[in-house]
């Protein structure tokens, strides 16, 4: 109710002033009152945040002064980020945009068409050479640190000194973590984590500086091996949708601009559009490479950027994840001596179920599902708990030998809980007929058994998930598994959000794995006929696949990849039914893991749908006004001094027909990007100097396109007191036809329009086509749905 | 159904001795009612060979009563024999070695034997008459009785691994193989000397000579030189000497583990609580975008939705 009196009043002085706009100015001076009212009463949790820290006079700066109170906060979820721009996904149909079509002949149209199908495969390729390569270094390193460990503790068991031995083993992991963690944080932080978020953001839209470089990808495969060989809890599989991404990006522009490097190919795709459908396509090809699951691959990219695709396009994405699991395969077969067999896909393969043992009966169904809520429930634990530590560590362990000494010691701990468990245990089993494990260990059982614990603990994480989808019923004991998932939880727990590179997926797997073999065993045990078929193989999937689901909350894509990873379509039913409860019982307590970062991070992410209770709010209050317009022929000075102005980072500016001298917002004629200006400054495309010279060489796509993706800042470029006064005609190069939305569009409408269009700037106009605002990404991704309602973030500089 | 078809066969070899008398060799091509189709190939020397009147004299007895041209040949049955009789030598050999095992030290020469004349069943050669027993003997019906019996011990031959420790040519177990067992020997009389007295002594005294058998065990497990006898007896030898003898090696250096292990968490703690304590906060500056009047802030959005 009081929402339409409000619309009311507003419409009302609007009528008594003839116009509408006319108090812009008037708006911004009567600022003061509104912030600093804000700040007694909303904010009033945040000031009890500031008391409690010891440094809070400093860095108060003037520009802080001049708006009331210093506002500094902790950092915490409710935040947007400054730093995080959006992708141009709009096209800029300017002249230079029509004339080239127009020069453009059908045959080069079909050329287009057929170098997009050659990147795909390349990017295929090439991603599965990454994970192949991944793969097998991991192998031979990892192979070799446990050989020689084993031969130390075995030396020991006998003379003594397994101390030495857990000291042994626990330098050399953190040596290896070490190198990883100092690649990662001191030269490339964003390559830290699994990578998902990040793409998860780049294909929502948001431009994460230094995402798709060359240099991150180099220290991503580099940490990744580091961090697994290192024996920590993590896997290799998250980073390789990322690496896939980096490829895509890489490969698809024809150069690299970190090694100085134009191949002249490709020019046409310099392009936010055509770039990202080509990440989304590297996206796909990382998680074929990394699960053998191909079709998974594409459903993932589908479900994570889903909002702009087509049939064509997907079927790209097929092509290049299909080419992609095919490389990998080849390389390995030939790594492995067996040229040519192609049966061996992924970087974790869950190995074959047979359908006779595995076989499941509808009784059973009930069962599986009480797994699935027990795996969303543990999920949203870790998430929890995961949360309160990645705000520990934002906030407190930000300098970066802070947090390689950190990952070192997360390293040691590693170690020393796995040693200690192994060597109190007592759990001691032979080996079976088809063991995978190459370093078993004895330790103190009876010759001729070894110890279980190590089956698990003494391995990559790999070798022991499919150890316990595949062992034989008795290898374990639910003693050792117990304890096995309660530490590995909370070591997994508390490894996600180092700053190294290293996925989630194995770790939760392993962990659903083992108590899902558990519940295998107890119901075994507890129906005196049930061996038959409670199989705990087939329990460990289910618990494995609950417990993925639970943290990542993935549906569609996660379902599809484990099927395609254990290779048996009988087991779709089960793993929809367990991923669909852990999903349900999950959300109910906390969000996915890759959500809760990505809010950390303060991105401005874009969900699916507008905040269910939205409607109420119009543009009108969700938009940033008065707007910083330029003229359709505008001074140099002027244009140089708004990009030099460092308070106001605006990427867009509405390009406007000025109707009078009076400060009357003028009639819109286009939108020009920031990255253009600059373009145009440097060519220097002054109408003074395209007077004098006629001979001059006009401006093409082509020259923004080189400038793609680094545009350099304004203060590279220097313009002379002379050419300040010189003047710029935008008409050519600005977007002409900019969309537009009324004052009273609804919020919902607004975000239907971003999020199906791609768009980084809405123009808000009058009825009269007169600029009186702006509504970005930023705006739009302020509002979300909290626990006491519509909540809104609040901007802030990271 | 057989009997079924084996007379429409005669029925029909019945015409055509009618049809081609003076033909040497013939293929019968049978359609039975069930519309399977049967061939048979017969052959024939001579047609003077035939000898109608077997049929008459022994109407019931059909098993005895094909003709010789359809029955395999006296040489073939003669192989088939001597397989069988090598077949239950090897294995009345087999079952007493069972358990414990010593199918390979035992039985390589039943084995060897057995391989050898199965190998001339099935080769293509031709013996005496020039025929071969191959199509005959081994895939001439569906059950195909002689290949299944081979291949079962031809599986167990495999899985045993005997041709590990046998010399190539399976007529002799190889020097390494009886150079493990006289150390296996060893040990074992170690236990015996020493199994009446105290056990820890035992542990003491044979640790040597059970060492070495491990070792040399373990050298032969990486070189892939061991079969099952050998797997067994030393799985046996081990059982031995932990279960029953109790030998396991002490577990005396816990307190060292927990000290480091504890040592090691502690670090963590202190690494933590010294960034909480000394490592500068790090804060957000929050920005005020600009918005229209009185459209800003948390505050409006709960006064609206009030």
């Amino acid at each position: 109710m009081a929402n339409i009196t409000k619309k009311v009043s507003w419409s009302s002085r609007g009528d008594e002033s003839g116009s509408p706009w006319e108090g812009t100015p008037l708006l911004n001076g009567s600022e003061q009152p509104s912030v600093s009212r804000q700040l007694s009463g909303g904010r009033s949790i945040f000031q009890i945040g500031r008391l409690s820290t010891v440094d809070l006079e400093d860095e108060i700066t003037a520009e802080e002064d001049s708006r009331g109170r210093p506002k500094e906060i902790p950092h915490n979820e409710k935040l947007l980020s400054l730093k995080y721009e959006s992708l141009d996904y709009d096209n800029i149909e300017n002249q230079l945009f029509l004339e080239e079509e127009r020069r453009m002949s059908f045959g080069g149209f079909r050329c287009l068409e057929i170098s997009r199908w050659v990147v795909c495969g390349l990017i295929g390729f090439l991603t599965g050479l990454v994970a192949c390569c991944i793969d097998i270094v991991v192998e031979e390193m990892a192979g070799l640190k446990y050989k020689v460990i084993k031969e130390n503790i075995v030396k020991s068991t006998e003379a003594g000194g397994l101390s030495i031995s857990l000291i042994l083993w626990a330098v050399l992991n953190c040596a290896f973590v070490m190198v990883g963690a100092i690649m990662v944080a001191c030269f490339e932080p964003i390559a830290g984590g699994s990578g998902i978020p990040q793409i998860k953001c780049y294909l929502n839209g948001v431009k994460i500086p230094r995402v798709v470089r060359l240099k991150t990808l180099v220290v991503k495969v580099l940490g990744v091996m580091c961090s697994v060989v290192g024996g920590l809890a993590v896997g290799k599989e998250g980073p390789m949708i990322h690496s896939g991404a980096v490829i895509a990006a890489g490969v698809s522009q024809g150069r690299s601009t970190s090694l100085k490097r134009d191949f002249k190919m490709f020019e046409y795709f310099r392009r936010d559009t055509e770039k990202r459908d080509f990440v989304s396509a590297g996206a796909a090809a990382g998680v074929s490479a990394a699960f053998g699951a191909p079709v998974g691959g594409v459903l993932f990219s589908l479900e994570e950027g889903a909002s702009f695709w087509n049939q064509m396009l997907t079927w790209r994405i097929f092509f290049a994840s299909m080419i992609s699991t095919f490389t990998l395969n080849f390389f390995l077969s030939i790594y492995h001596h067996k040229p040519g067999d192609l049966s061996n896909p992924g970087l974790i393969n869950f190995g074959r179920f047979e359908s006779e043992i595995m076989s499941y009966n509808l009784y059973e169904i009930p069962l599986f599902i009480a797994m699935g809520a027990l795996g969303g429930f543990l999920g949203a634990l870790f998430n929890v708990l995961n949360y309160w530590l990645t705000i520990f560590r934002i906030r407190y362990v930000h300098r970066p030998f802070l947090q390689v000494i950190e990952a070192m010691l997360v390293a040691a701990v590693t170690v020393a809980v796995s040693f200690t468990m192994i060597y109190f245990s007592t759990d001691c089993q032979p080996l079976g007929p088809e063991h995978s494990e190459e370093y078993p260990l004895q330790l103190f059982c009876a010759d001729g058994e070894y110890n279980s614990m190590a089956k698990i603990f003494f391995n990559t994480p790999e070798r022991s998930v499919r150890s316990l989808f595949h062992s034989q019923p008795g290898t374990y004991n639910p003693l050792t598994l117990g304890l096995f998932t309660l530490t590995y939880f909370l070591l997994a727990c508390w490894t996600y959000g180092l700053s190294v590179s290293a996925g989630v997926f194995i770790p939760s797997l392993l962990i659903g794995a083992a108590w899902g073999r558990l519940c295998g065993i107890l119901l075994a045990s507890i129906t005196s006929s049930g061996s038959i078929w409670a199989d705990p193989g087939k329990y460990a999937l289910i618990g494995a696949a609950a417990q993925l689901g639970g943290i990542v909350r993935m549906t569609l894509s996660l379902t599809v990849i484990m099927v395609e990873a254990t290779g048996n379509v009988t087991y779709g039913l089960p793993i929809m039914l367990v991923l669909m409860t852990a999903k349900i019982v999950g959300d109910y307590f906390q969000e996915g893991l890759y959500d809760i970062h990505i809010k950390l991070q303060s991105v401005p992410f874009l969900h699916w749908e507008a905040p269910g209770t939205s409607h109420w709010l119009t543009a009108r209050e969700v938009m940033s006004s008065p707007v910083t317009c330029l003229n359709r022929i505008e001074k140099v000075g002027t244009i140089v001094d708004i990009l030099s102005d460092t308070s106001t980072n605006h990427n867009g500016f509405p390009v406007v027909v000025k109707v009078s001298h009076n400060n009357e917002p003028a009639k819109l004629c286009g939108l020009i990007l920031r990255s253009q200006l600059i373009v145009l400054l440097k060519h220097k495309v002054f109408v003074e100097l395209a007077r004098s010279r006629l001979n001059q060489r006009k401006l093409q796509l082509k020259d923004f396109r080189d400038a793609y993706p680094r545009f350099p800042p304004i203060q590279s470029i220097h313009v002379s007191q002379d050419e300040r006064e010189c003047m710029m005609d935008l008409t050519e190069f600005m977007n002409p036809t900019p969309y537009t939305v009324p004052l009273d569009t609804s919020l919902p409408r607004v975000f239907k329009l971003f999020r199906a269009l791609g768009l980084r700037h809405l123009v808000v106009a009058d009825d009269e086509n007169r600029v009186v605002g702006l509504v970005t990404r930023k705006d739009l991704a302020r509002y979300h749905l909290g626990k006491h309602g519509l909540e809104e973030l609040h901007l802030a500089q990271t | 159904m057989s009997s079924h078809s084996i007379f429409v066969f005669f029925v029909l070899l019945v015409i055509n001795i009618h049809a081609f008398v003076a033909s040497d060799g013939l293929n019968v091509t049978a359609l039975d009612s069930s519309g399977k189709l049967t061939q048979v190939s017969v052959l024939v020397n001579s047609p003077s060979v035939f000898k109608p009147i077997v049929d008459s004299v022994y109407p019931l007895s059909l098993l005895s009563s094909f003709p010789e041209d359809v029955e395999i040949s006296e040489y073939c049955s003669d192989l088939l024999l001597v397989l069988g009789q090598r077949y239950v030598a090897y294995m009345s050999c087999l079952i007493p070695a069972a358990r414990p095992v010593k199918v390979c030290q035992k039985c390589y020469s039943g084995y060897s034997s057995l391989v050898q004349i199965y190998q001339n069943i099935s080769s293509d050669q031709m013996g005496p008459g020039n025929v071969s027993c191959r199509d005959s003997l081994l895939h001439s019906d569906r059950l195909m009785l002689v290949y299944l019996l081979y291949s079962n011990v031809e599986n167990i031959w495999d899985n045993s691994n005997c041709a590990q420790c046998l010399s190539k040519d399976f007529q002799s177990q190889t020097n390494d193989t009886l150079f493990f067992l006289n150390v296996l020997n060893q040990t074992l009389s170690c236990f015996e000397k020493y199994k009446q007295r105290n056990l820890t002594e035992l542990c003491k005294n044979c640790k040597k000579s059970y060492k070495d058998l491990n070792d040399l065990y373990s050298l032969k497990e990486l070189n892939h030189t061991l079969c099952i006898d050998l797997e067994d007896a030393m799985n046996m030898t081990r059982r031995l000497w932990s279960k029953n003898f109790n030998c396991f090696l002490p577990r005396e250096e816990t307190v060292p583990v927990i000290a480091v292990f504890s040592f090691m968490l502690f670090l963590p703690i202190v690494f933590y609580l010294s960034s909480f304590l000394h490592s500068e906060q790090k804060k957000r500056k929050l920005i005020h975008p600009n918005r229209a009047k009185s459209y800003t802030g948390l505050m409006n959005i709960q006064d609206k939705q009030s």
